[in-house]
């Protein structure tokens, strides 16, 4: 922890970087995104196992934009995700500047590159509990899966929380802001929450990072995350294209490789 | 308030006889928005044409749905009629009630109140019509052909006498194709090198061609009359231009003992070389994978005879990039080889061969300078066996389809056989003699009445060897399936024609489509059989399915009047349904966030970055946009933005959402 507010000082000091974004104690003992615009405010920063947010997030915000370079915090979802920004084109690989904990050690990781190899020494597998309830999932017949998520899904409020949270839901105008014309309506009957959550994976098929952001930022506990974890592997397996391990663009849904499988014409 | 018109048609009686136009039109004019509703037997005759000019006057309408046959027949000849009385083209819109409706349903109510809808859908569309203008993009008059056999050649000629410019990518050392390695052609038996060696030469000679042998196309960008092709030059180790073909080098390389592709493997030739004497262009190149100073560092032999000093181990591949106005491909066949067939002994038996080696044997200018010698010891063959259909028409283990050029061509092999051992006996398995085409069945009565080539039908279903024989079994269905054994000195398999190498590929960098087996396709199998699906891209010969030399000469002449057509017109008009990336006022701008996902999902190249300039020139956003000359309309890039920020000309969100929600 000292050597991060360490070098997040050092950082600031040598005016690197204009501001660094980590995590804070907030109200009720949570922890929130913290950006530390001085060295002082440096040390409210915090690093455990509570802070799971990821604050790649932020960076495609214009108010975050405006404040010049801005060295994160990151979690191993958190490097993927800008990795993925960045091969999206929403962040320039410039202004990359990753804290990232290398045992109790922290490293700077300054570029696209350096994150593609930090990465690249981790395995970072989705957590047991999520990966056990995928494949409770589809261990069941369709009409049970369509029953579950019928059921899960009539409980959402169309708050957008999910989307919001979502590092790679950066869109300025949202699909589902768009209403010229209304392809999904806005009102949160099953239907409505069902489009918008089939959507969503859609959009996501082949860019989520599975940080589970998603679900973690759903108020009324849907695991919305599952959606997309799904969309990502199913793209993963089909045509081995994953989203967050490189800067260049690999996007399975628009490119074509004489070698994929194609096994969802036959 | 819109003022739309419906013109109902009965389509003779293709429509009329099943829905009740005159019911339709009456439904239609209670339609909000509709102006003016009618049904008339023929909309697309003369009269039927003037009706709906004269009614867009009196009624004065802003637009018209024509509900009749497919917009793929009429559409145009509608929008014409509409132009001219004066509306915007695209104002104007077909329901399809005859394939859509007519033809697939029973005569009910159910029917009429369906085409009916199909009306209903196109009115609410045109509401969200906007008047298009047709977009104008000019025609860069140099055509490619790719591939220099006797269809790519004959191409090349057409166009260039047409008065135009051609460049005519060969990827082997010397144009000719199959042809050159044929001895004699059926159904005339003439020397086929006599009557193909003076076109290449001609070819390599006309002002307007441009020879590029030993290259290939690697890339290809842009759309009818303007592409932008990228081939690559391989080097062929040698200044092309200092070198006069005198051959010195080849004649010391000492690397004698290369399998010789040309002859079929039966020959051999040094590490330079060229395929065949009378090859155009005259000029070797370097088998870099067998000349034994790129493997050991030591030789250069070439080097210290040639005169002009026209050898360069340095040289690299070329990549060149041509403007191009349209295609033709023309890239032949391969044929199957003797491994192929695990009960003739996977092609380890050197007397079992196929077509092309036997072409090879007869050849006044083959190995054995056509003495029918065997490839084992060189003995004179005494008794011959032809098998025709060899992985042709053979579900389980070869092709489906006919390799058409196998009967004729396995005729003409008993007959050389024949003329050139006359006391030997020359025996053909067959499924069936396919022999239809000018000439031919008299020339297969031919090598059984005069020449005594003795046909059995039948398969053959081993062969194998025994005391210096090849034992054929086989069956003779026509004797009741009584089982037959030759004892033969030599076999020659009529191999299925595939589809060459690599010609996935070559499509996939042209876009242009392909079937199962890899032959390119055309657009029509009937209407238009040199044009492929992508506009400014011609076929010809057997790269689109097998076919004799008439017939891929024949298919080369229409591509290449189908170039010629093209190249009439100083300008090509298109349609202006092209994509548009959305634009509005500050803060936004746009919707597109400038992600590009869309870049890699276009098939056609045609989106561009775009940035929005502050007035101080600033970059404000960086975005997506769209080429029109480029765009073909296809959608892809609107179904893959995220934001909804691509619309499509014609069938935009709004229109297609007015489609649904009025159903
Ligand atoms: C054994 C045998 C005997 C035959 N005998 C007769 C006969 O007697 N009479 C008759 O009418 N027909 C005969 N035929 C059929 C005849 O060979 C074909 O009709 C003819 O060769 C077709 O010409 P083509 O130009 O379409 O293809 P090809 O002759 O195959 O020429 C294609 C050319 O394209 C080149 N090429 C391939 N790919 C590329 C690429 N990617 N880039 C650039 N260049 C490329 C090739 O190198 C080749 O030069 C015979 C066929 C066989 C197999
Ligand atoms: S969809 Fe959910 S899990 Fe995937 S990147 Fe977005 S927030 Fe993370
Ligand atoms: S966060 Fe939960 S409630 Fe809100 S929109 Fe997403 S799924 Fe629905
Ligand atoms: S048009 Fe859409 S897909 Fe293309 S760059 Fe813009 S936002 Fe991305
Ligand atoms: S519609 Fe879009 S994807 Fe299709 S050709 Fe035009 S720009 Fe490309």
């Amino acid at each position: 922890m000292e050597a991060l507010k360490q070098k997040a000082k050092e950082l600031l000091q040598k005016g690197d970087v204009k501001a660094v974004l980590g995590y804070a104690v907030g109200t009720g003992n949570v922890r929130r995104p913290h950006f530390a615009r001085t060295p002082e405010q440096v040390d409210r920063l915090v690093l455990d196992e509570k802070c799971t947010q990821n604050l790649a997030t932020y960076l495609t915000k214009h108010e975050v934009k405006h404040l010049g370079k801005v060295a994160v915090v990151a979690l191993p979802a958190t490097q993927r995700a800008l990795l993925q920004l960045v091969a999206e084109r929403q962040l320039r690989d410039d202004a990359i500047c990753l804290l990232a904990m290398d045992g109790t050690e922290v490293k700077v990781l300054p570029s696209g590159a350096a994150v593609e190899q930090h990465l690249a020494l981790k395995t970072d597998a989705m957590p047991t509990a999520d990966k056990a309830m995928i494949e409770k999932l589809m261990a069941m017949t369709r009409e049970q899966r369509w029953a579950y998520w019928q059921q899960e899904l009539s409980r959402c409020v169309k708050c957008y929380a999910c989307r919001n949270s979502c590092p790679m839901c950066y869109c300025e105008h949202c699909t589902m802001d768009c209403n010229r014309p209304q392809w999904v309506p806005v009102a949160s009957h099953a239907l409505g929450n069902l489009e918008y959550h089939m959507v969503r994976a859609m959009h996501l098929a082949g860019r989520c990072v599975e940080c589970g952001e998603c679900g973690r930022a759903c108020p009324v506990g849907i695991p919305v995350h599952l959606l997309t974890f799904f969309a990502e592997e199913s793209t993963a397996k089909q045509f081995g294209q994953r989203a967050g391990h490189s800067t260049k663009l690999d996007y399975a849904l628009s490119t074509f490789k004489p070698d994929d499988k194609e096994t969802f014409i036959r | 308030m819109s003022r739309i018109g419906v013109f109902t048609c009965h389509c003779g009686e293709n429509i009329g006889a099943t829905v009740d136009c005159a019911k339709v039109a009456e439904m239609c004019k209670h339609v909000p928005g509709v102006a003016h509703s009618v049904d008339y037997k023929y909309m697309c005759s003369d009269p039927g044409q003037r009706m709906m000019q004269e009614a867009i006057k009196e009624h004065n309408l802003d637009g018209v749905v024509v509900a009749a046959c497919s917009p793929r027949m009429h559409e145009p000849t509608f929008r014409r009629a509409v132009s001219n009385a004066g509306v915007n083209p695209y104002m104007c819109e077909m329901a399809n009630l005859r394939e859509h409706c007519s033809w697939v349903h029973e005569k009910n109510d159910a029917t009429t109140q369906k085409a009916a809808d199909l009306i209903r859908v196109l009115v609410e569309k045109i509401k969200h019509n906007t008047p298009l203008y047709p977009i104008k993009v000019p025609v860069t008059k140099t055509a490619m052909v790719v591939g220099g056999g006797v269809a790519g050649i004959q191409v090349a000629l057409d166009i260039a006498n047409g008065g135009h410019k051609v460049i005519l990518v060969e990827k082997s050392p010397s144009i000719g194709g199959h042809m050159s390695q044929l001895s004699e052609t059926f159904p005339t038996l003439d020397c086929s090198q006599c009557i193909l060696t003076p076109r290449m030469v001609e070819a390599a000679q006309h002002p307007n061609i441009t020879l590029m042998t030993y290259s290939e196309v690697e890339k290809v960008d842009g759309f009818i009359g303007n592409f932008k092709v990228t081939v690559r030059k391989k080097a062929r180790k040698l200044d092309e231009k200092l070198c006069t073909g005198c051959g010195l080098c080849i004649q010391k390389c000492p690397n004698k003992k290369i399998s010789d592709e040309f002859n079929e493997g039966l020959g051999t030739r040094t590490a330079i070389y060229v395929p065949f004497p009378q090859a155009v262009p005259n000029r070797p190149v370097i088998d870099t994978l067998n000349c034994t100073f790129y493997k050991t560092g030591k030789c250069k032999v070439c080097e210290k005879v040639c005169p002009t000093n026209a050898i360069r181990f340095e040289q690299e591949d070329e990549l060149v990039t041509i403007d191009i106005g349209a295609i033709v491909l023309a890239t032949g066949f391969k044929l199957m080889k003797t491994e192929a067939f695990p009960e003739y002994g996977y092609g380890k038996h050197k007397d079992i061969i196929d077509g092309m080696q036997f072409e090879r044997l007869a050849s006044a200018s083959g190995p054995t300078a056509g003495v029918m010698k065997r490839p084992s010891d060189g003995k004179e063959p005494e008794t011959v066996v032809f098998i025709a259909c060899s992985g042709s028409r053979d579900r389980s283990k070869g092709v489906p389809y006919c390799s058409k050029v196998c009967c004729m061509y396995t005729a003409k092999h008993a007959m050389l056989y024949k003329h050139k051992v006359h006391s030997g006996k020359a025996y053909v398995f067959y499924m069936d003699i396919r022999a239809a085409g000018k000439d031919y069945d008299e020339f297969v009565r031919r090598a059984i009445e005069e020449d005594d080539v003795k046909y059995i039908r039948g398969r053959v279903s081993k062969i194998y060897e025994e005391d210096g024989k090849l034992i054929v079994k086989g069956a003779d269905t026509l004797m009741g399936g009584e089982p037959v054994e030759i004892k033969a000195d030599m076999v020659v398999l009529a191999t299925a024609v595939q589809s060459n190498d690599r010609s996935e590929e070559l499509a996939q960098t042209l876009h242009v489509s392909y079937d199962t087996y890899g032959f390119f396709a055309e657009a029509h199998p009937k209407l238009r059989p040199v044009e492929t699906n992508t506009g400014g891209i011609f076929l010809a010969g057997a790269c689109q399915a097998p076919r004799d030399i008439p017939e891929s000469v024949a298919q080369a002449s229409a591509a290449a009047s189908k170039v010629l057509g093209l190249f009439s017109q100083d300008q090509l008009t298109r349609e202006p349904i092209v994509a548009v990336v959305n634009r509005q006022a500050g803060p936004t701008y746009s919707y597109c966030v400038g992600c590009f996902l869309c870049q890699t999902a276009c098939p056609y190249q045609a989106i561009e970055q775009e940035q929005i300039l502050a007035r101080n020139g600033e970059v404000i956003k960086t975005i997506a946009r769209i080429n029109p000359g480029l765009c073909q309309g296809c959608g892809t890039c609107v179904a893959t933005c995220r934001t909804k920020a691509i619309d499509l000309q014609g069938f935009s969100n709004e229109q297609l959402y007015a489609e649904i929600m009025t159903l």
